[in-house]
């Protein structure tokens, strides 16, 4: 089968009939007898909610998507919706990042308009973000998304321990290598809720910031 | 429930679900709606966003932004009571207008719905009646306290109306011997459940959506039916387990705990009321 796009860890291969069958992409090549088959896009939820060991998958875009199935998809709706499901919102992201609208919030104020028990994550200082933005969003073993927003409104780069490519949507997270015209990068417009979370443990002692 | 109701192509339907980082059962009672309810083609699209998974309540500009034939959205928040998170953290992660029901979306020109939360639904006195029937086949009602258990919390004084609400619903009935409604973080505290009640019988209804972190691991260890924390109910692979040992006695009492409420199919029936529920009377005002 051919290959039509990647986005994160999935490989879209257009199938004979004219349809389309999702894989991870590492399984691109594996006889499809080796795959549990699935035909359901909503089977994607499912598939993303556990890692290979069984464990549950919180972060949707962390470099640890289950292998050995395919999906086999006979629709533009059918491959929407798996999509949306493996990969929540990242489709809508990049569609508005392509129509150049696509609003960034610093990490700042991401921290500083919580409330309840994420209200101490305010107190992150400089350096403790600078190690946990640099652990926690790494595309080795972290997230595959490349960060758009900032650590404030001065623009200060959220890590400094990040390379570039962390940075530029036209890079394959995964591999490091450019992303093909029809590939999907995973957009990072804003602190997602488990770097809040981690913020909270960092603030409260609980974790160390960085390794 | 009455007939199905007509599709409505120009909508979607937005379910707001807390999820969890650390539980995989706390969202999966939003998801499990949303499927069920995309398969009877209600609406043009029907999606979820969560609190604390993806897609996350500020991805909201990344959702149906590609098909210009929705023109509104419903918003339903898959919450129980009427309080922190629905009047606070909802509106303004979604950023929905604090003072009105509709939102205009400059750019899109959606109109964004701000609906109920499914506990404000009258059906939710027969559920959790239902629920207390099952658990506890035979009992005599009598002979029974029904204790129904909310979160509660210091942060919004509404929080805790909804089970002291439904616990009213219930006393009405005239059914059980007592019926209360309790808390985990604010008196009367579930976790004082046999000084609050003295009957043979205790039933307790967790008045919450998942079985997730609060209903599953932290309300059996303040019932005493557990000594800690056990692990979530997709990682025990005898799932249920915390359900199917009823009853237990303690404290020279029957003790029945049920499932969390919210795992009911029937879940999917009131989002979808909620839903229509808040368009009809925009649709009158707008004919």
């Amino acid at each position: 089968m051919k290959e039509t796009f990647l986005i994160g860890q999935i490989i879209a291969l257009a199938s004979a009939d004219g349809g389309c069958e999702l894989r991870h992409r590492d399984d691109a090549g594996r006889p499809a007898r080796e795959l549990e088959p699935h035909a359901d896009p909503e089977d994607a939820a499912a598939l993303a909610l556990y890692d290979d060991a069984g464990n549950y998958r919180p972060l949707k875009t962390a470099p640890n998507l289950r292998h050995g199935w395919r999906l086999a998809l006979d629709g533009q709706e059918g491959l929407r919706l798996a999509l949306e499901l493996f990969y929540p919102a990242r489709l809508g992201a990049w569609r508005v990042y392509q129509r150049g609208r696509l609003d960034t919030t610093p990490l700042r104020e991401t921290l500083g308009r919580q409330t309840g028990m994420y209200r101490v994550t305010a107190k992150l200082t400089d350096e403790q973000a600078d190690a946990l933005v640099g652990r926690f969003c790494r595309s080795d073993g972290g997230c595959l998304r490349a960060i758009f927003w900032r650590r404030d409104r001065a623009g200060t780069v959220p890590s400094t321990r990040l390379p570039p490519e962390k940075f530029d949507p036209a890079c394959d997270q995964t591999t490091g290598k450019t992303l093909a015209e029809d590939d999907v990068p995973l957009i990072c417009q804003e602190a997602c809720n488990l770097l809040v979370a981690e913020v909270r443990a960092v603030v409260k002692g609980e974790r160390p910031a960085g390794e | 429930m009455p007939d199905a109701p007509p599709a409505h192509p120009d909508t979607a339907l937005l379910i707001v679900g807390h999820g969890s980082t650390v539980n995989p059962d706390s969202g999966a009672p939003s998801l499990a709606h949303a499927a069920a309810i995309r398969k009877r083609g209600i609406f043009a699209r029907v999606g979820c966003v969560f609190w604390k998974e993806e897609p996350s309540l500020r991805d909201w500009p990344f959702l149906f932004n590609d098909d210009s034939d929705i023109r509104q959205v419903c918003v339903v928040p898959n919450f129980i009571s009427e309080g922190y998170f629905t009047r606070t953290v909802i509106p303004r992660e979604l950023g929905l207008d604090p003072s009105a029901a509709v939102t205009h979306r400059v750019g899109t020109e959606q109109r964004w719905v701000y609906c109920p939360p499914v506990g404000n639904h009258p059906a939710m006195t027969d559920l959790l009646l239902q629920r207390a029937r099952e658990v506890a086949p035979g009992v005599r009602e009598e002979e029974t306290s029904l204790l129904i258990v909310g979160h509660g919390t210091g942060l919004n004084d509404n929080s805790a109306v909804a089970a002291k609400r439904q616990a009213e619903l219930l006393r009405e009935r005239s059914r059980y011997a007592a019926v209360l409604s309790t808390y985990m973080e604010e008196p009367p505290l579930i976790a004082d459940w046999a000084t609050l009640t003295d009957t043979p019988n205790v039933v307790v209804v967790p008045f919450f959506i998942s079985d997730g972190l609060h209903s599953y691991q932290d309300i059996p260890v303040l019932l005493g039916i557990e000594t800690e924390p056990t692990a979530s109910a997709s990682e025990r692979l005898r799932g249920g387990e915390v359900f199917a040992q009823n009853p237990r006695r303690l404290h020279g009492r029957s003790l029945y705990y049920a499932s969390a409420i919210g795992t009911e199919a029937h879940f999917a029936d009131i989002i979808v009321e909620q839903a229509l529920g808040a368009l009809a009377p925009a649709v009158a005002t707008s004919a």
